[in-house]
């Protein structure tokens, strides 16, 4: 958000004290649309990139995830080839983040980032699917109508 | 899927055994996991599976000896069936101002008692509003007198008159959400990882101090002298996710999985995985910089001038319908769509 008014920022300011009040209207019809469009409350930004970050090797700082997530992420990361390192840390308790550093032979640690949330999408998946089918069936022998 | 072993091949991939179920509990074997996925599993299930509970209390009359306060402690621990917590949105993402029928669920208690007796006041005296074509929010009465849970006990004259107002939650936010009772979690019966202490003390036997568990047959016991193996790993997990009644216990495991899915779905779609016709608008928006536009500018370091987003620019753009599909995908083809067990399989 902050990117998008930078160019026009300074005149923009000096004109709002004598805009008259249609102008502003019109502004806001138009963010208003913008919002519509997108369907859904834009959600605060949950991750970034920490500082001192390369293509390769990138921290990256999660907020509101814990040992839930940074566990089984950092687990699926280490599995794919391309990653050299992957480690998680929650750095002090009574904050709600959790970092994850993720270094790369090769390729952009973003991408490595982007496949362990799929990759642990689709272990879901299976784990979802196995469970299902492997409760239909025991209902089935044990005679649980459910 | 992969170009390498994520899971080609079914005996690469999770397994799970269910050994016993019943209405409030069911035990699986998880195996051919990691120690991380089957944590993530259980931590999940534990306080992040949407349920319903009685969050705001209006008293208008209270009588009785307990504290207002109190009772709406107690009406809060109330389960509250929420085999269809799915048809309510959160409060906070709901469009009304307060509450309303979409994110809440109102309940009703008038009770005085008019005898020398001591009365009981139940959760099933508890009158839900009929707004709500499923059972969305009833309390759960399972004793064979249909009473429920004891709420408060009045003395003649004494006068309970109250409005509650049920919502959908997470436990990590309150424990009264929470959907199971307890959840087991185990691997290595015998302890070959050494992954615990087992202390005892001297003059004790260990073998009575900690009796072996009922899994301790299901794996091979450590040969006398054997070496300890270093590399070895746990792979099997035995769970038992019992519910607290709000939930039949295998929708609890699914409702995780679930829930997991779409913790997973949310960051993606953050992080900027969109779908390629909404590409071309995405590339306008002068947001945030995005690592993506620096997938051709070496190792450039990223953020000398402070944090910079890991959303794509077009993160925003992404949420329009569009960020439903990141979310589906294989998912939804795995067993038909979200909706799917929350619909006749599990009545």
């Amino acid at each position: 958000m902050p990117g998008r008014t930078t160019k026009e920022d300074t005149p923009q300011d000096a004109q709002m004290e004598d805009a008259p009040t249609s102008a502003q209207v019109g502004e806001a019809q138009v963010e208003d649309e913008i919002e519509e469009d997108q369907e859904e409350e834009v959600e605060p930004q949950r991750v970034r990139i920490l500082p001192g970050s390369t293509d390769t090797a990138a921290s990256f700082e999660f907020i509101d995830e814990g040992h839930t997530l940074g566990n089984a992420l950092r687990y699926v990361i280490m599995k794919n080839p391309d990653v050299e390192f992957c480690a998680y840390s929650i750095p002090h308790p009574s904050e709600p983040k959790m970092n994850i550093r993720i270094q790369t032979y090769d390729g952009h640690a973003v991408d490595a980032l982007k496949k362990g949330l799929a990759d642990l999408q689709d272990v879901c998946d299976v784990v979802a699917e196995k469970f299902w089918t492997k409760r239909e069936e025991y209902n089935a022998e044990h005679g649980i109508a459910r | 899927m992969d170009d390498y072993d994520m899971m080609d091949g079914a005996g690469d991939q999770p397994q799970v055994k269910i050994s016993g179920a019943d209405s409030t509990r069911v035990e699986f074997q998880l195996s051919k996991t990691n120690l991380s996925f089957a944590n993530s599993i259980r931590r999940i299930i534990q306080a992040e599976v949407p349920t319903i509970a009685i969050d705001l209390v209006e008293v208008e009359v209270n009588s009785s000896v307990l504290a207002d306060e109190f009772i709406a402690h107690r009406l809060g621990l109330i389960p509250l069936d929420s085999s269809t917590a799915n048809e309510l949105n959160f409060t906070r993402d709901c469009d009304c101002e307060q509450y309303c029928e979409q994110c809440s669920v109102t309940l009703t208690l008038n009770a005085k008692c008019q005898s020398d007796e001591i009365m009981k006041v139940y959760a099933s005296d508890l009158v839900v509003d009929g707004r709500h074509s499923s059972n969305v929010g009833k309390p759960v009465i399972t004793d064979p007198d249909g009473l429920g849970c004891l709420i408060a006990k009045l003395r003649r004259d004494q006068e309970l008159r109250l409005t509650c107002i049920a919502k959908k939650g997470i436990a990590k936010e309150h424990s009264k959400w929470m959907p199971t009772s307890a959840v087991g979690f185990e691997y290595d019966p015998h302890n070959k990882l050494a992954h615990t202490d087992l202390w005892f003390e001297n003059d004790t036997d260990p073998a009575v101090e900690w009796p072996k568990s009922k899994y301790a047959d299901w794996e091979d016991p450590p040969q006398e002298g054997e070496p300890f193996d270093y590399d070895a790993t746990p792979n099997k997990f035995y769970f038992e996710v019992e519910t607290a009644g709000g939930m039949q216990p295998n929708q609890i495991v699914m409702s995780g999985i679930d829930a997991l899915i779409w913790k997973l779905g949310g960051l993606l779609v953050g992080l900027g995985v969109r779908e390629p016709e909404k590409e071309a608008g995405a590339g306008g928006y002068d947001g945030p910089r995005s690592p993506d536009m620096n997938m051709d500018g070496g190792t450039t370091p990223w953020g000398q001038d402070g944090y910079q987003s890991a959303y794509g620019g077009g993160g925003q753009t992404a949420y329009g319908g569009g960020g439903m599909t990141s979310y589906g995908g294989g998912y939804q083809t795995a067993y038909g769509g979200r909706t799917d067990y929350q619909g006749s399989s599990w009545q």
